[in-house]
């Protein structure tokens, strides 16, 4: 009996949808909190803009959670740590790297200390902004929700705007002055 | 060299404590100088530097709030830099006093003040990593303390490398990281 209800949970049943959807509305962030890209993730999960309406819930241990947002510079040091605590998180595990400083070292670019998050750990979605808004923070968990469900891509399309009615007209070329010059 | 090297003591000027302290510190004051916030600046001979510290905290200093180095990598010398400063004595309020001292670039030593003043401990062992200064006295010379213990380490010797140094050469990351 047990071996056709797994025949029917894994064949006829789709475990795999089930299975992407619970994991889509319990992301559950663990901090690494290492600049002030932390207070805008206080931010997030505030009653201002309630993160947790997407199912993002600020956890404390690495154990129990899935995501590891990245808030802020990695030096040599820490990165040994969010390396550990990387391998800790049962999968499946996803990466935010959040700010300058998290995507490329930001302000503190080629420093003799500080490195760059995707080289020690893959990074899933990355936040620009010095520091992010919080609209931003939760744009990151919903292009996390897109790549879970296999559309990964940006939740918003950008607006275009036509500007041209309200710029100044383009310059004229100015003949060169060597050819004056020749002429 | 044409780069004009600034002066390691600002320009004398009078002060309220300067005749207090050369009636205490004596012969140990080779020059001095008042900065442009007002603050009296004091250079000293580094064999001194303890007799220095001892004789302050029996003014009145009570912690050292700042203690770091500079690098005059062209004269081959280091500028250590010790502020002083006092939370208890009111004729102290509001002064910070700057004592220098100079040692020579290639043996880098000093003596340490870690014992007298004990806020002084974390700023020699930083100053001990980033310039690469022996502070002699000190339990923790020789041992990393915020750097990374794999990190500024040279590839050839094993010896480590001191970032903070002018010579130093910082990690290229291209354009695009």
């Amino acid at each position: 009996m047990s071996q056709a209800l797994r025949e029917f949970l894994l064949k006829k049943a789709k475990l795999e949808k089930l299975f992407k959807w619970g994991v889509r509305w319990s992301l559950w962030p663990v901090h690494l909190v290492t600049s002030c890209c932390g207070v805008e993730v206080a931010h997030t999960s505030g009653p201002g803009f309630d993160a947790e309406r997407w199912g993002v819930l600020p956890f404390h241990t690495m154990r129990q959670s899935n995501v590891i947002l990245v808030e802020g510079t990695i030096t040599k040091k820490m990165a040994k740590v969010l390396k550990m605590v990387y391998e800790q998180m049962p999968e499946p595990k996803y990466v935010i790297a959040m700010g300058a400083c998290a995507v490329r070292g930001g302000l503190f670019w080629n420093s003799y200390h500080v490195v760059q998050v995707d080289t020690v750990v893959p990074v899933d979605v990355y936040i620009a902004g010095c520091p992010p808004t919080p609209e931003a923070v939760i744009r990151a968990f919903i292009m996390l929700h897109n790549k879970i469900k296999g559309q990964p891509g940006p939740y918003v399309e950008p607006t275009k705007v036509d500007l041209t009615p309200y710029l100044p007209p383009p310059p004229k070329p100015q003949p060169k002055p060597m050819a004056q010059q020749a002429g | 060299m044409s780069a004009k090297i600034p002066p390691k003591c600002p320009p004398p000027a009078d002060h309220p404590l300067l005749e207090k302290l050369k009636a205490a510190l004596g012969d140990a004051i080779l020059n001095h100088g008042v900065t442009p916030e007002g603050h009296l600046c004091l250079m000293v001979p580094p064999g001194k530097v303890r007799e220095v510290a001892t004789k302050l905290k029996e003014l009145g200093f009570d912690h050292v709030l700042s203690l770091s180095a500079v690098d005059y990598m062209a004269e081959g010398k280091f500028l250590v830099t010790y502020v002083y400063a006092s939370y208890l004595n009111p004729d102290l309020k509001n002064q910070l006093l700057h004592v220098r001292a100079e040692i020579p670039r290639n043996d880098p030593k000093i003596a340490s003040i870690a014992d007298i003043y004990p806020s002084a401990d974390y700023d020699e062992r930083e100053c001990h990593e980033m310039f690469g200064i022996w502070f002699e006295g000190n339990p923790h010379m020789g041992k990393r303390f915020l750097l990374d213990p794999d990190c500024c380490i040279d590839e050839k010797t094993g010896k480590p490398l001191y970032p903070l140094r002018k010579d130093f050469k910082v990690p290229d990351w291209g354009l695009m990281g």
